[in-house]
């Protein structure tokens, strides 16, 4: 009975994963193929067939075994939450600035996005590093007082495994791992650098651009990543300047401070 | 997984333009079938470069074996050379 029961559950695991069980498939079918064709029908062609169909199964075997421990709608449902309560952060400021990305450097040990009380603040020659606290003081006066909060880009910056080039290609080369490599939530990103401005496009992006407060203030996802990113190699503050989504592109403009 | 997916088709349609292409030349070495195979896939697994770590680690895994049947074909031959000779 309990042999049973663990033959249907190793079962169901296999075929809930569909690169496994079209590896598997690949692999048995290419193992019995090849010996038929070599021994019997004697076609080299067909058995290096075969032999192709094996090579292709070990591949999805591998690439099933790399499949995210989480279920997407479960990392869905974090990203929500956590967006959730910015918001309601946010809300409750009646902060309706755009939010300025700061380097790791800038801060305690983790790239943040600082989100400034007034609406005329200028941010542009914050230099010095900020405390890592969630009120932050950034100049000499009284009012120049931001709250500094955890992005999603700002998180994805533990992924990289070197430090982003400080030009528009490395930062392209690091945006594309992530997005497309880690996160698999675009297709391709292109970043060109054009007066003092990031330009960066997005294709095939899978979270879309919605016109939210959280948003407003700290830029979809994707472009909170993208200025993440772009903040961390250029080791300066950034902001995003605008967000637009046309015929299935994101596009995001950045604007390098200091 | 879209990158996975593309990843897939693209060593489905090289291989089979591979194995469509030594046959109609007329190929009947399988070891030759099987080294061509080989490097493509090598170089097609080179070129997605922005696989995630665990997937970089897990096909570097299958790169190994097949650099093994690889070695073995190798030494096939080179015992092949020595003894003809």
């Amino acid at each position: 009975m309990r042999q049973g029961t663990l033959i249907i559950l190793t079962m169901r695991s296999l075929l809930n994963n569909p690169y496994r069980w079209l590896g598997l498939s690949l692999c048995v079918a290419g193992a019995v193929f090849s010996p038929l064709a070599f021994f019997i029908v004697t076609s080299v062609p067909l058995t290096a067939v075969g032999l192709s169909a094996i090579m292709l199964g070990f591949v999805c075997v591998a690439l099933a075994n790399a499949r995210p421990y989480i279920s997407p709608e479960a990392c869905q449902l974090m990203l929500k939450t956590g967006m959730e309560n910015t918001s309601a952060l946010l809300e409750e400021l009646n902060l309706r600035n755009k939010a300025v990305y700061l380097p790791s450097l800038m801060r305690e040990g983790r790239p943040q996005a600082l989100i400034p009380l007034l609406e005329d603040a200028d941010l542009m020659h914050i230099k010095q590093k900020l405390p890592g606290r969630l009120i932050v003081r950034y100049g000499a006066n009284p009012d120049d007082m931001a709250i500094a909060v955890t992005t999603a880009g700002s998180i994805n910056i533990d992924l990289l495994e070197n430090s982003p080039e400080p030009t528009s290609e490395g930062i392209e080369d690091a945006v594309n791992y992530i997005l497309t490599g880690v996160l698999d939530i675009a297709s391709a990103v292109h970043i060109i650098s054009q007066d003092g401005l990031l330009r960066a496009e997005i294709t095939g992006a899978r979270l879309p651009y919605e016109n939210v407060w959280y948003e407003r203030c700290l830029g979809s996802p994707i472009a909170s990543i993208v200025a993440a990113i772009s903040s961390e190699a250029l080791a300066k503050p950034v902001r995003i300047k605008e967000e637009s989504q046309a015929k299935g592109k994101i596009s995001v403009v950045i604007e390098v401070l200091a | 997984m879209r990158i996975y997916n593309r990843f897939i088709i693209t060593l489905t349609l090289v291989a089979g333009f591979i194995n469509a292409l030594l046959a109609f030349m007329g190929q009947e070495d399988i070891q030759i079938f099987f080294v061509i195979n080989l490097i493509a896939y090598m170089t097609i697994t080179l070129l997605y470069v922005y696989f995630n770590p665990r997937a970089r680690r897990a096909l570097d895994g299958v790169s190994v074996v097949f650099f093994g049947a690889f070695l073995v074909i190798v030494a096939m031959k080179v015992v092949d050379i020595i003894s003809r000779r």
